[in-house]
């Protein structure tokens, strides 16, 4: 057998299997030009080697890597069992004030006796009504017990989104930020609102999210508690 | 994710090395190490815990050279200079000749082909096995060898060595 360039250089590589190798070297025992090719391949391996050493010291680009911001665990499903990311989505969350802006009081959001901002019209509707997922002017995106065993719902509406819980007869609206639809001119990235308000409410949940129906129960019982189960 | 920075720092010499074995300057190789680091920090969400990182990196580092080398020849086709009349395909050569700080074993490599060069690049610089080196690239075994083998005689030939 007299080996092919290409079975020379494989050989002079380690990447034939036994029985080839050795056929090989039985070819180049008898052939001092074979012996020559594998050679220089060889040599040629190592030429490349010494011309591209690796670099020793510290590199520049650690330090872009150690300060690049920790990124939103977008990979980690299902987001109801991470553990609660609270500061930076806490953040994300428009103030009250800012996010409602000056119209509330025409809109989705009224005041109850106490102040709270509370849901009505639409809004209110849509919390009533509306599951999870279902196509509307407000999108429900998650139902959840909160700790004290009330009903709470995360929408994202065009001027609103916000985490609303049954408190005495009314959605009270326990955290609001600037809607996910919003008309403003600037690019907002899909469902980063829905994050940020999703990592708020993990922090609020007693258990999991309710599935699709535990949610049409909670319904179907005007969003109380049943009172066997009430705390 | 502590690890996936330690990681990836723990790569940075041998991110160097290829960077600079698929470029045909020491600034392009700085660019293009740059590049696929931050490359590969916005993607982080996408690399698997547990799988190589190596891999993973050198696949990045290769697309950022895809990209980078066509939007250059790109560049070139359409900005064509006047004088450039003489033959578009010089000014890479003649950047290459002006040079001579670059040793000869990396001028040679230059002059490969970008296939033949990135198959030399992952197999004698890298060391990778022909098998990772083909699934990298994406290619069979059989395209893998041949890129490989054509390379190394351009390099020997270059070099002043037959095989």
């Amino acid at each position: 057998m007299t080996p092919d360039d290409e079975m020379l250089m494989a050989y002079a590589d380690g990447e034939l299997d036994a029985l080839t190798a050795k056929r090989v070297e039985r070819a180049i025992a008898e052939d001092p030009e074979l012996a020559a090719k594998v050679a220089a391949h060889r040599r040629l391996r190592s030429d490349l080697a010494a011309a591209f050493p690796l670099a020793g010291g510290r590199d520049p680009l650690e330090a872009v890597i150690r300060s690049a911001p920790a990124p939103i665990a977008r990979r980690r499903p299902p987001i109801w069992r991470q553990p609660w990311l609270q500061a930076a989505a806490m953040a994300a969350c428009l103030v009250i004030g800012v996010s409602v802006g000056s119209n509330w009081r025409a809109g989705p959001i009224a005041t109850d006796r106490s102040g709270a901002l509370v849901a009505s019209g639409t809004l209110a509707r849509a919390l009533d009504n509306q599951l999870a997922l279902e196509a509307g002017e407000t999108r429900i995106v998650v139902s959840f017990r909160n700790t004290q065993g009330s009903y709470c719902r995360v929408f994202a509406g065009a001027a609103t989104d916000g985490i609303a819980c049954r408190t005495a007869g009314q959605w009270r609206l326990v955290r609001t930020g600037a809607g996910s639809a919003t008309a403003r001119g600037d690019y907002r990235q899909a469902g980063s609102a829905d994050m940020a308000m999703l990592e708020a409410a993990q922090g609020m949940m007693a258990g999991d999210r309710l599935d699709a129906e535990q949610e049409a129960r909670a319904r179907q019982e005007g969003w109380e508690p049943a009172k066997s189960e009430r705390r | 994710m502590a690890g996936f920075d330690d990681e990836l720092v723990g790569l940075l010499p041998r991110l160097r090395r290829f960077a600079r074995a698929l470029s045909r300057d020491a600034a392009d190789a700085d660019d293009l190490c740059q590049a696929a680091v931050e490359k590969a920090l916005g993607a982080r969400a996408q690399w698997q815990p547990g799988t190589r990182m190596d891999s993973w990196m050198y696949r990045i580092m290769r697309n950022t050279w895809i990209d980078k080398t066509r939007a250059r020849s790109r560049a070139a086709q359409t900005f064509v200079h006047e004088d450039a009349g003489l033959g578009v395909g010089d000014a890479g050569d003649r950047a290459i000749e002006a040079r001579v700080e670059l040793g000869r074993v990396e001028r040679a490599m230059a002059q490969l082909p970008d296939e033949q060069r990135e198959a030399v690049a992952l197999v004698l610089v890298e060391g990778l096995a022909y098998k990772e080196a083909a699934e990298l690239l994406d290619v069979p075994m059989g395209t893998l060898t041949s890129r490989l083998v054509r390379g190394r005689q351009a390099l020997l030939a270059m070099l002043g060595e037959a095989a």
